[in-house]
């Protein structure tokens, strides 16, 4: 099973924030280098590392990184 | 008889009292949360001031340089007026700027102060060393300062008194520095004068359309010339209410925004217009946005289909406007009275004079393809390239500033745009230097050599493609395609982060060296190649 803690040192790798922490209501908002664009390589990494794959818009819905945990989560155990 | 004060600060704040609009909200701050804070003109002038006082109490002296750091955020916009109130020179970096693009903006300025926040401080922090003109930190999220040079906005601002005796400003003080990119070299500080206030107070009022009772919204970052120039200068200079919204593209938030807010005049980008054209039409349905008169958009070239989209969806039209950060405000544009045609960027506002220039300097007439330049002079063009005078005369020939843009006139004087007459890329509004990145990639150890172009994009305009030859002994891989990306993304900024990485055997070059770009995009577009007499032999 993923948890928090597993995602947060992709989080600082991609956001280039060694003091990132994150909890399942973590949004974008509460990330300073979380936009559009670097969301882009924060999906890449992920489905490398997870080997995993997001369908296209898959991610849009997600409310928060809780929510995106649960969903790879979900992938994971297919 | 005393001479008229063209402090930019002045004129946004403390003037705008002056004329009894002190009561009038000048800002309407909504938070990521969608929790509304108003500002009024009085609280802007006082603030201004306290910051304007807390900056001489740190001993920052006239026409000293800082720079604010941050996401939107009160704060920023307090700095930059107070900062000019008292004739520094303020430059605003966007809030994605890595490390190098830190240091080449805060370094080769010798910036005395910034005024950021933890989270972003880090970044400082880790290259501090090499600012060595960098004075101190303001951090704007702590309570108590953190050493003797990292101090405590609140603090500060709290020991500051809110009344400041603004100078009167000669127009030809500098002002605003934007650092902006160009296709060789590193970033190249665009500064401006207090002067430019007239242009952009102008503009603001016959372009945007500003009038007293409007309530309006520019998307822009402060980070870059159209938040400062139109999203601080233009429309306080006019005592206008303006909205400011700290969370990022979201198209039920922009629309219930708008709704919510009366927004009745909007400045916009073109990607974020084309997004929301790739969105339910649906969608706009739910919304009540009769308040909404007038919309602009800046940054690339509009394309038709946006257009259409806005009459049919909006209800509106949507104005193209065109302008650099070194031509400080608007200088061609569509506008309310001119009949829009789809694709062109408008004609010449006021006494701007715009003309095509062939390479070897004659003015050219309808329908030729040339240079799109400006007879210099104007109000708010640009003083010079800070510390790089060499740099800035090379933009003028025949006293025309050459834009870097191509164009074409047509028989009714309306200008449309062709391309760059440079490699200089242009993502979603945001240039980007080619070279810059290159030079990223060529930090990591696996990259040998590397080409970087400029591709088009149906969203962005225009994508950041990469060629990488890598060294001997290394795979291309995912994961080295990922590093590659966030590298660049970390080093300069999100929106330099290439789109698509192609692994070569090697790069086109010419016989000095230099790689070929025309070459690599030529073969990514599958064009032509065109004149390749200069390649080198083994390619």
């Amino acid at each position: 099973m993923i948890t928090l803690e597993m995602l947060e040192p992709i989080f600082r790798e991609v956001f280039d924030d060694n003091a990132v922490v994150l909890n399942r209501d973590t949004t974008a908002d509460n990330i300073d280098a979380w936009d559009s664009i670097s969301h882009m390589n924060l999906v890449l990494a992920l489905e490398l590392r997870f080997k995993i794959k997001f369908a296209l818009g898959e991610l849009k819905t997600l409310k928060n990184v809780g929510e995106m945990l649960d969903l790879i989560n979900k992938k994971c155990s297919k | 008889m005393s001479m008229e004060n063209f402090n930019i600060g002045y004129h946004c704040t403390g003037k705008q009292c002056e004329l009894g609009r002190g009561g009038k909200v000048a800002m309407r701050w909504i938070g990521t949360d969608f929790e509304r804070r108003d500002y009024t003109f009085d609280d802007l002038n006082r603030t201004t001031n306290q910051f304007a006082n807390a900056l001489a109490g740190l001993g920052v002296r006239r026409g000293e340089v800082l720079f604010t750091f941050l996401p939107k955020s009160p704060e920023q916009f307090v700095a930059f007026l107070g900062s000019l109130k008292a004739e520094c020179i303020t430059g605003t970096l966007f809030s994605n700027f890595g490390e190098d693009a830190l240091i080449d903006r805060i370094g080769a300025s010798e910036a005395c102060l910034l005024v950021t926040r933890k989270s972003l401080y880090r970044k400082i922090e880790k290259v501090r060393d090499r600012l060595p003109a960098l004075r101190m930190v303001i951090l704007t999220d702590i309570q108590e300062d953190l050493s003797t040079d990292v101090l405590s906005w609140s603090r500060l601002m709290a020991g500051a008194s809110p009344d400041f005796a603004v100078p009167v400003t000669d127009p030809e003080t500098p002002s605003v520095l934007h650092y902006t990119s160009g296709s060789t070299g590193k970033p190249k500080g665009v500064l401006h004068r207090h002067r430019s206030l007239v242009k952009q107070t102008q503009t603001a009022r016959d372009i945007l359309g500003l009038r007293d009772d409007d309530i309006y919204w520019c998307t822009a970052d402060q980070g870059w010339v159209t938040g400062t120039s139109y999203g601080i200068i233009g429309p306080w200079s006019l005592g206008i209410t303006q909205v400011h919204f700290g969370g990022g593209y979201d198209a039920r938030n922009w629309m219930e925004l708008i709704e919510r807010e009366k927004v009745s005049v909007w400045y916009t980008a073109p990607t974020a217009l084309r997004m929301l054209l790739r969105e339910e039409a649906s969608l706009y349905g739910e919304f009540n946005l009769k308040e909404l008169r007038h919309i602009c958009s800046v940054g690339e070239p509009l394309n038709p289909e946006v257009i259409t989209w806005g009459r049919e969806v909006l209800g509106k039209d949507i104005f193209d406007t065109w302008f650099q950060t070194e031509t400080g405000a608007i200088m061609i544009s569509n506008r309310p009275g001119l009949a829009i045609r789809p694709g062109s960027m408008g004609i010449p506002y006021g006494d701007v004079k715009a003309g095509v220039i062939a390479d070897d300097g004659t003015e050219l007439g309808v329908g030729a393809q040339g240079n799109l330049c400006l007879r210099s002079g104007w109000e708010s063009m640009f003083i010079t390239y800070l510390k790089n005078e060499s740099a800035y005369q090379s933009k003028f020939r025949n006293g025309w500033y050459m834009t870097g843009d191509m164009a074409w006139r047509d028989e009714d004087g309306y200008y449309w745009f062709l391309g760059r007459s440079d490699d200089v890329i242009n993502t979603s509004g945001h240039l980007v230097s080619p070279f810059e990145v290159e030079s990223a990639l060529l930090e990591l150890p696996e990259v040998a050599e590397s080409g970087v172009i400029a591709a088009p994009d149906e969203l962005l305009f225009e994508k950041v493609v990469a060629f990488v030859q890598l060294h001997a002994g290394f795979e291309y891989t995912p994961e080295l395609e990922l590093k590659m990306r966030i590298h660049v993304a970390n080093r300069l900024s999100s929106v330099a982060t290439p789109q698509e990485i192609f692994q070569v055997e090697a790069l086109p070059k010419n016989k000095s060296g230099k790689i070929m770009r025309r070459v690599l995009k030529a073969r990514y577009l599958g064009e032509e190649m065109g004149d390749i007499s200069t390649l080198e032999e083994r390619q």
